[in-house]
C-alpha cells in the first residue's frame, strides 16, 4: 500500500539574484513498509526531497499525498499531529533539545500526546538501545553516537508509520555509523515502519530495499536493491 | 589594516543587537549632555540670581553706622574705580494717613540710588525705581493702600516728613521668596533719610552697604579685607556665594539628585551596552573560532570588534546628541515658574564635550569585559563545544574594579561629596550582591519544583538550559528594575507628602497672641475651618533633675532647650503627627502623675526617652513631667508643630494665648487684617500666601522634573530587558524549531515561551519589588525623614508591566520565526 | 523643608521677642515680703543667665542693704500688654506685697496702638491695687525709628497711668542702659548683664519707697 507519495514536486530557491531549481518535476511512490534510501552528491536535492516528503518544507509546484491525503498546503497546525504520531525524524545533527536530559528529550513527543506511559515507553526504548547508564545525562555530555541512538529513540517513542532519517550517520564515525544503521534496521523490521533514508554514501544505500538516485534534482534511477 | 568590510558585515548581520546598543548610547549621551547643560544654566542663572537676590556682590551689615575703619576701606575702593557702593536702612516704622486717622506699622527701606545693582524692583507703573523713588516720593506695597485706605498721590506722614505715594512695589529682587514680615513694604528715597529723624541712638535699624566690584575676580580679597578691618560681632560681610540663599540651597539639593540619578541611568546604560555586546559577540562566535582556527591572533579580532564598537559608539553619540538639541525644545517648558525667567536653557558646549568624553570612557568600560572575553574563544567552538563561561574570572574583577573606581570618580566630582559617593557605589554592590542571592533561592526553588503542566514545566526547563544565562539576566534585571521601582516609590510618597503639606486648603494665615476670652470673637472673624492652638509660654529647667544651662545650650546650631518655649495642650494627635515611642499620646496606667508628649526633634537637643522627667518652668511656677510618648511629624509643609504637649487638665490654668492658622483668599486678607486690628488691636495678623503659594508651586515642579530625568533611568531599563530578552533567543529558537518538528502546535510553543519570560519578568520583578519597598521605606523613613505608604496597587502595576514587557519583546522575537517552516532554521543550522 | 519651618517659628518668635526665660530662684528663705517683677523679656532677662537679670540682681542688692524681700522673677518674653492682663490672676497667687510692672514695649514693637496698652495697664494697676499691692510702674519707650507721633503717645502712657492710679513711677526703666552699644546685646534692643546692673540701679530706690509705702523693713 503506498503510504507516502509525491508527484510532480518543484523546488526552487532564490540565492542572491539567481533562481536555482533543486528539485525537477520529481514523482515517488513509496510502500508502508518499505527501506527506502535517495542517494546522491551534495547539491542533488536529496534532502531537499525530504523536507517536502515530511512536510516540512512546501514545494513551489506539485503535490504530497500522506497515506492518500493531501498535505501540501496544510497549515503548520494541521501538520502537528503528523509530525508528532505519524513521523518520526532523525537528523544528521541530532537536533535534541539542549535543555532536556536524554530520557526527557525522548519522552516528550509522548508527553505532548499526554501519554501517561511516556516516560516508561522512553526508558524501555532508551535500554534496548544501550543507553540506560546515560538517561539523566543532557546532550551536550554524550557522545555523537550515544545522541544519535537518543534521537532514533525519540523518533520511535509514538510509534510512527514513517521515519525520515537526513544522512544519520553523517556526523558519525564509521564504527557508530554502521553500529546506528543495524539499530535502525533492526528496529524498521521489528515494527514494520516505513524508513526513508537520505544519504550520499553508496555503502549505505546497500542495505535498502530501494535506492532513488537524484541527480541535479532530477530521479535518476529508482530500482530495488537485493 | 582594517578589514572595513568585515566590519559593515558584522554590523548589519546584528541590526538589532547593534541598534540597541545604539541607543544605550544614544541614552548615556542626552543624560549627561542634557544633564549637564541644565546644571550648568541653573548654575550660572544661580550665581545671577544669588547677586540679584542680594542686590550686590558684597554686602555689608550692622545694626548701627559703620565703623569709620570700614568706611574708609569703601570710600577708597570707590575712590579707586574699584566698586560703587549704594547704602539702605532696613527698619520697622509706624506710618500716618495726612488726612483722617489711620496709621499702620510698616517695614520701611530707605535706599540710595544704586540700589539694587542687580536685579529690578517691579513697580506697578512699570518704570524703575530710581525714576519713581524721587525726594519727596514713596513706593509701598498693594498692602499698604488697602489697609489705610488711600490711593496713589496720597499724602503718608513717614517719621517727620510727609511723602507722596507714587507708586506700588510689586517684587523686591533681594527679599528672599519666603521672608515674611509684620508690615508692608515701604520705599523712601535716601535723600529723605534725614527729614524721617527716625534714624539714630535709640532706634533699631539694620544699617546695609551694598557694593558692585569691578572685577569680579576681586571679590573674595575685597571681602576678606573689609572682615579684617571690621569687628565681626558689629559688622557681618558676605559676598553674594555665600550670602545663603535659601533658593541656591534648594537647588543644591535639587541638582544633587539629579545628578545620582543621572550617574545611575549612566550605569545601567553601560550596563545595557555590555550585555548587547555580549550577545552580539556570542552570536558571532562561530566566526571568531573560525578566524583564530585560520590563524588569527586575538588582538587582531579584538581590534576589529573594537572598531565596531567604537562606530556603532559614535552613531550613538550622533543619535544622543541630536535627541539633546531636540529636548532643549521641551525643557524650558517644564522648568518654566522654576527657574527665574531670565535663564535661557541651553546645550553648553562644555557639557557636550565632558558627555562625549564621559560617554567614550563609559563605553569603552563595559565593552572591555566582552572584547576581552574574546580572548578565551577557542577554536574548537567551531565544533559547537562549547566553554561555560567562567564569571569570575581575574579579569572579570580587574574590570570590574576599573568600573567601580570611575563611577565613584564621577559621583565625588559630580557630588563633591565623598561620604554620598561611599554611600552610592557601597548601595549598588549591596543591591547586585542581594539581587544575586534572592535570585540564586529563588532559581534553586523553581529548580527542585516540577509542575504538572507540560508547557511550564518545558518552560523552566528551559530557564536551565545549559550555559544559561538565566541568574544573570534576574541579576541584571532585578538591580535595574530594583532602583528604578524605588526612585518611583520615593517619588510617590514625596509627592504625597507635599500634597499633604501644601493641600489646597493649607493654611496661609496665622494669628498670634489672641487672649482666650477673645477666641469667640476672632472664631466669628475667621469662620469655619480655623484651627486653633492654645499656648502657654514655659522654659525646660532641668532634664531628670539635672539643671538646663541655657547659655551653654544656647551655644549650640540648631535649636535649643535654653529658650523660652510654646507648650500646648490637647487630648490628640495633629493630623500629621504620629507616635513613635509609648504607643499612645498620653498613658492611663501613670494615675496623677503629669504626663508631657515630646516631639521628636528634641530628641536632637537633648538625649531623653519615655519615661524620663523634665521639669518646666510655667510663669514662676515649676512643674516636673514623665515624658509618655514621643511623636513625629509626617509632614513638611507650613504647619504649626509643638515641642511639648500636656494633657488638658494639667497646664488649662495657666495663662495662655491662642494661636490660629486659617486659609485665607488672597483677595480677603488686607481686610481681614483691618478687620482683626479693628477688633482686637493685641492680635498680629501674618500673612504667608506668596510664601506658601510660591512654594508649592516650587514643590509641584520639583517632582515633575525628577520625574523626568528618572524616566531616562526607565528607558535604559527597557533597552536592558530588551537586550536580554535578545541575548538568549537562539536557543529559544532553536528549541522552538524542534518542538514544531516533533509534533507541537503553535500554541504549544508559544506557551512554553511565554511562560518562560513570564518566569523571568515576574521572578525579576519581584525581587526588584521586595528590595525596593525595603529601600524605599528606608530612604523615606530615616533618609527623608518622612510617612512611607508601600503603595501596594501601584508596586503590583510596576510588577505587572515588567512582566508584561519582558514577555511582549520576548513574544516580538519569537514570533515572527515561528511563521516560517522549521525547515528554514533547520537549513541555517545545519549550514556552516 | 522642616529646617524652612523651624526657622520661620524662630523667626516668629524672635519678632515677638520670645527668648530664654529662666528657672527662677530656690526655695523662698524667710523673707520679709514678696516682690513680684511682673513684665516681659527685660524683665525675664532675655539672652542673659538668670542670675543677671534685674529681678536677680535687685534682691541680692536688697539683701545687701538689709531688706530680706525675695523678689520673684515673673517676665514672659514676648508678652504684650494683654497677655499681662490676663495672666494678673496667676501672679496673684504668688501673694505679691509689691509688683514691678513693666510691659508695653511689645505692644510698641508690633506698632499697636497705644491707645490699648493705657487700658491694658490701667486695668491690671487698678486690678492689682484692689488687692492692696503697691505697684512701681516701669515707665518705657519705644524705639525712635517708629516715629514721632508714635514714640510721643506711647510715652505718654505711663506718666498717665501713675498720675490717675497714684502708682510709683520709674521714669525710664532702660536709662542710661537703652541704645548704649556695651549695655546691650547685638539686637540692640536687650540689656547686656551690665545693662540691667545699671536698670537695677534705677529702679532701686524706687522699690525702697514702695517698701516704706508697705510698711515693711
Amino acid at each position: 500500500m503506498t503510504i507516502l507519495q509525491a508527484l510532480d514536486v518543484t523546488k526552487n530557491y532564490r540565492i542572491g539574484n539567481r533562481d536555482i531549481t533543486v528539485l525537477d518535476r520529481v514523482s515517488l511512490d513509496v510502500k508502508e513498509g518499505e527501506f527506502l534510501v535517495v542517494k546522491g552528491e551534495s547539491g542533488s536535492g536529496k534532502s531537499t526531497l525530504l523536507t517536502l516528503l515530511s512536510g516540512l518544507d512546501r514545494p513551489d509546484q506539485g503535490r504530497v499525498f500522506i497515506e492518500g491525503r493531501d498535505i501540501t498546503d496544510l497549515t503548520e497546525d494541521a501538520l502537528a499531529p503528523l509530525r508528532n504520531s505519524t513521523f518520526g525524524f532523525v537528523f544528521q545533527s541530532f537536533h535534541l533539545v539542549p535543555s532536556l536530559t536524554a530520557l526527557e528529550n525522548v519522552s516528550f513527543p509522548a508527553e505532548l500526546r499526554q501519554d501517561r506511559t511516556a516516560r516508561a515507553k522512553a526508558e524501555a526504548l532508551l535500554e534496548r538501545v544501550g543507553l540506560a547508564h546515560r538517561m539523566a545525562s543532557f546532550p551536550h555530555q554524550l557522545s555523537g553516537g550515544e545522541k544519535q541512538r537518543c534521537a532514533i529513540c525519540r523518533a520511535l517513542i509514538n510509534e510512527p508509520r514513517i521515519i525520515f532519517a537526513d544522512e544519520p550517520t553523517g556526523n558519525l564515525d564509521s564504527v557508530n555509523g554502521s553500529a546506528i544503521l543495524q539499530l535502525l534496521l533492526e528496529l524498521q523490521r521489528e515494527r514494520g515502519t516505513t524508513l526513508l533514508l537520505v544519504t550520499h554514501s553508496p555503502e549505505i544505500a546497500q542495505s535498502a530495499d530501494r535506492v532513488v538516485t537524484l541527480k541535479d534534482g532530477r530521479v535518476v534511477t529508482d530500482a530495488a536493491h537485493g | 589594516m582594517v578589514n572595513l568590510r568585515f566590519i559593515a558585515r558584522q554590523m548589519t548581520g546584528a541590526k538589532r543587537q547593534c541598534a540597541v546598543f545604539i541607543l544605550c548610547v544614544a541614552l548615556s549621551m542626552i543624560t549627561l549632555v542634557s544633564l549637564g547643560s541644565f546644571r550648568e544654566s541653573v548654575e550660572s542663572s544661580l550665581l545671577r540670581d544669588a547677586q540679584s537676590l542680594h542686590g550686590a556682590d558684597i554686602i555689608v551689615r550692622s545694626h548701627a553706622p559703620l565703623p569709620s575703619s570700614i568706611e574708609q576701606e569703601i570710600a577708597a575702593l570707590v575712590h579707586n574705580g574699584q566698586a560703587k557702593s549704594a547704602r539702605f536702612w532696613d527698619f520697622y516704622s509706624v506710618v500716618q494717613k495726612v488726612t483722617g486717622e489711620g496709621s499702620l506699622l510698616c517695614d520701611l527701606k530707605v535706599v540710595e540710588p544704586g540700589y539694587p545693582f542687580y536685579g529690578r524692583v517691579l513697580l506697578g507703573s512699570g518704570k524703575a525705581l530710581t525714576e519713581v523713588l524721587r525726594p519727596g516720593s514713596v513706593v509701598v506695597e498693594q498692602q499698604l493702600l488697602d489697609r489705610l485706605r488711600l490711593r496713589l498721590g496720597d499724602p503718608l506722614k513717614v517719621g517727620n516728613a510727609t511723602l507722596v505715594v507714587r507708586d506700588v512695589v510689586l517684587q523686591e529682587p533681594d527679599r528672599p521668596v519666603n521672608f515674611f514680615s509684620l508690615g508692608p513694604r515701604v520705599f523712601v528715597a535716601a535723600a529723605d533719610k534725614d527729614a524721617l529723624g527716625l534714624i539714630g541712638l535709640g532706634s533699631r535699624v539694620e544699617h546695609v552697604t551694598l557694593l558692585k566690584l569691578a572685577h569680579k575676580g576681586d571679590l573674595d580679597a575685597i571681602a576678606a579685607r573689609l572682615s579684617s578691618v571690621s569687628d565681626e560681632t558689629r559688622v557681618r560681610v558676605a559676598t553674594y556665594k555665600n550670602a545663603g540663599s535659601r533658593v541656591k540651597r534648594f537647588f543644591d539639593n535639587l541638582l544633587f539628585f539629579l545628578n545620582l540619578s543621572g550617574i545611575f541611568t549612566l550605569l545601567l546604560s553601560g550596563f545595557g551596552i555590555q550585555s548587547t555586546l555580549f550577545a552580539l559577540l556570542k552570536e558571532q562566535e562561530r566566526t571568531i573560532a573560525v578566524l583564530k582556527a585560520l590563524g588569527a591572533k586575538s588582538r587582531f579580532i579584538i581590534g576589529h570588534f573594537l572598531t565596531v564598537t567604537l562606530v556603532l559608539g559614535a552613531i550613538g553619540t550622533l543619535v544622543g546628541l541630536t535627541g539633546s538639541f531636540a529636548l532643549q525644545h521641551f525643557l524650558p517648558s517644564l522648568f518654566s515658574g522654576l527657574i527665574p525667567a531670565q535663564v535661557t536653557l541651553q546645550i553648553s558646549f562644555s557639557a557636550i564635550w565632558q558627555g562625549v568624553l564621559i560617554g567614550l570612557l563609559v563605553v569603552l568600560l563595559f565593552t572591555a569585559l566582552p572584547l576581552y572575553r574574546l580572548k578565551e574563544v577557542k577554536p574548537r567552538a567551531i565544533f559547537g563545544k562549547e566553554e561555560a563561561a567562567r564569571i569570575w574570572s581575574r579579569s572579570t574583577w580587574v574590570i570590574a574594579g576599573v568600573g567601580a573606581l570611575f563611577f565613584l570618580s564621577m559621583v565625588l566630582i559630580r557630588l563633591r561629596d565623598l561620604k554620598t559617593g561611599l554611600y552610592f557605589v557601597l548601595a549598588l554592590v549591596g543591591l547586585i550582591l542581594v539581587s544575586y542571592l534572592l535570585a540564586s533561592v529563588v532559581l534553586w526553588l523553581l529548580r527542585k519544583s516540577s509542575p504538572k503542566n507540560l508547557a511550564l514545566r518545558q518552560a523552566l526547563k528551559g530557564l536551565f538550559r545549559p550555559h544559561n544565562a538565566s541568574l544573570s539576566i534576574i541579576v541584571t534585571l532585578s538591580a535595574a528594575l530594583g532602583v528604578i521601582f524605588s526612585l518611583t516609590l520615593v517619588e510617590k510618597n514625596l509627592d504625597a507628602s507635599f500634597i499633604e503639606s501644601f493641600p489646597p486648603g493649607a493654611p496661609n494665615v496665622f494669628l498670634i497672641d489672641i487672649q482666650p476670652d477673645q477666641k469667640e470673637g476672632v472664631a466669628r472673624l475667621l469662620g469655619p475651618g480655623a484651627t486653633y492652638y492654645p499656648i502657654v509660654k514655659g522654659t525646660v529647667s532641668a532634664v531628670n533633675e539635672k539643671p538646663i544651662n541655657p547659655e551653654q545650650e544656647r551655644k549650640s546650631r540648631g535649636d535649643n532647650l535654653g529658650r523660652e518655649m510654646n507648650l500646648t495642650y490637647r487630648n490628640d494627635l495633629l493630623t500629621d503627627e504620629r507616635v513613635v515611642t509609648g504607643g499612645t499620646l498620653f498613658r492611663k496606667d501613670w494615675g496623677d502623675t503629669l504626663q508631657v508628649s515630646v516631639l521628636d526633634t528634641v530628641l536632637k537637643m537633648h538625649d531623653m526617652k519615655v519615661g524620663d522627667s523634665i521639669t518646666f518652668k510655667i510663669q514662676g511656677v515649676p512643674m516636673t513631667a514623665r515624658i509618655a510618648s514621643i511623636r513625629t511629624r509626617t509632614s513638611s509643609g507650613f504647619t504649626p508643630f509643638f515641642y511639648f504637649v500636656f494633657p488638658p487638665e494639667a497646664i488649662a490654668g495657666a495663662p495662655h494665648t491662642i494661636f490660629a492658622a486659617v486659609r485665607v483668599d488672597k483677595n480677603r486678607i488686607s481686610p481681614l487684617q483691618n478687620q482683626v486690628v479693628a477688633q482686637f488691636p493685641n492680635i498680629s495678623v501674618i500673612d504667608l500666601t506668596e510664601t506658601v503659594v510660591i512654594f508649592g508651586r516650587i514643590m509641584a515642579k520639583l517632582s515633575t522634573i525628577v520625574r523626568f530625568f528618572t524616566s531616562f533611568s526607565i528607558a535604559a531599563g527597557v533597552l536592558i530587558v530588551v537586550s536580554s530578552v535578545f541575548a538568549t533567543r537562539y536557543a529559544r529558537i532553536q528549541e522552538a524549531v524542534y518542538f514544531t518538528i516533533l509534533g507541537a502546535r503553535r500554541r504549544f510553543v508559544l506557551a512554553v515561551f511565554a511562560a518562560e519570560n513570564l518566569l523571568l519578568g515576574l521572578v525579576s520583578g519581584a525581587i526588584a519589588l521586595l528590595m525596593s519597598q525595603v529601600a524605599s521605606l528606608l530612604i523615606c523613613r530615616k533618609g527623608l525623614d518622612m510617612e512611607y505608604l508601600p503603595y501596594p496597587a501601584d508596586s503590583l502595576l510596576l510588577l505587572a508591566a515588567t512582566t508584561l514587557l519582558v514577555v511582549l519583546v520576548g513574544m516580538a522575537v519569537t514570533l515572527p520565526l515561528l511563521r516560517q517552516k522549521p525547515v528554514t532554521f533547520l537549513r541555517e543550522q545545519s549550514d556552516e | 523643608m522642616r529646617n524652612l519651618f523651624t526657622i520661620f517659628t524662630l523667626a516668629i518668635c524672635a519678632m515677638t521677642g520670645a527668648g530664654p526665660a529662666f528657672a527662677a530662684g530656690a526655695d523662698k528663705p524667710a523673707s520679709n515680703g514678696t516682690i513680684v517683677a511682673f513684665g516681659d523679656s527685660l524683665t525675664a532677662g532675655y539672652g542673659v543667665p538668670e542670675s543677671e537679670a534685674y529681678p536677680a540682681q535687685l534682691q541680692r542688692k536688697l539683701h545687701q542693704a538689709g531688706y530680706q524681700w525675695t523678689v520673684i522673677n515673673a517676665g514672659i518674653s514676648g508678652e504684650t500688654s494683654t497677655g499681662a492682663l490676663a495672666r494678673v490672676e496667676w501672679v496673684m497667687k504668688l501673694k505679691p506685697d509689691i509688683v514691678i510692672l513693666e510691659t508695653g514695649a511689645n505692644d510698641g514693637l508690633r506698632g499697636q496702638d497705644p491707645v490699648l496698652a493705657y487700658r491694658n495697664i490701667d486695668k491690671i494697676v487698678a486690678t492689682l491695687q484692689s488687692k492692696g499691692v503697691v505697684v512701681v510702674l516701669a515707665g518705657m519707650r519705644m524705639l525712635k525709628n517708629l516715629g514721632p507721633a508714635y514714640t510721643t503717645k506711647f510715652a505718654a502712657i505711663y506718666p498717665r497711668v501713675a498720675k490717675e492710679r497714684k502708682v510709683i513711677l520709674v521714669p525710664f526703666f532702660l536709662e542710661k542702659v537703652a541704645g548704649k552699644e556695651g549695655l546691650n546685646l547685638s539686637d540692640g534692643v536687650h540689656p547686656t548683664g551690665k545693662g540691667y546692673a545699671i536698670v537695677t540701679e534705677t529702679v532701686y530706690p524706687y522699690l525702697v519707697k514702695a517698701i516704706k509705702q508697705k510698711g515693711g523693713a
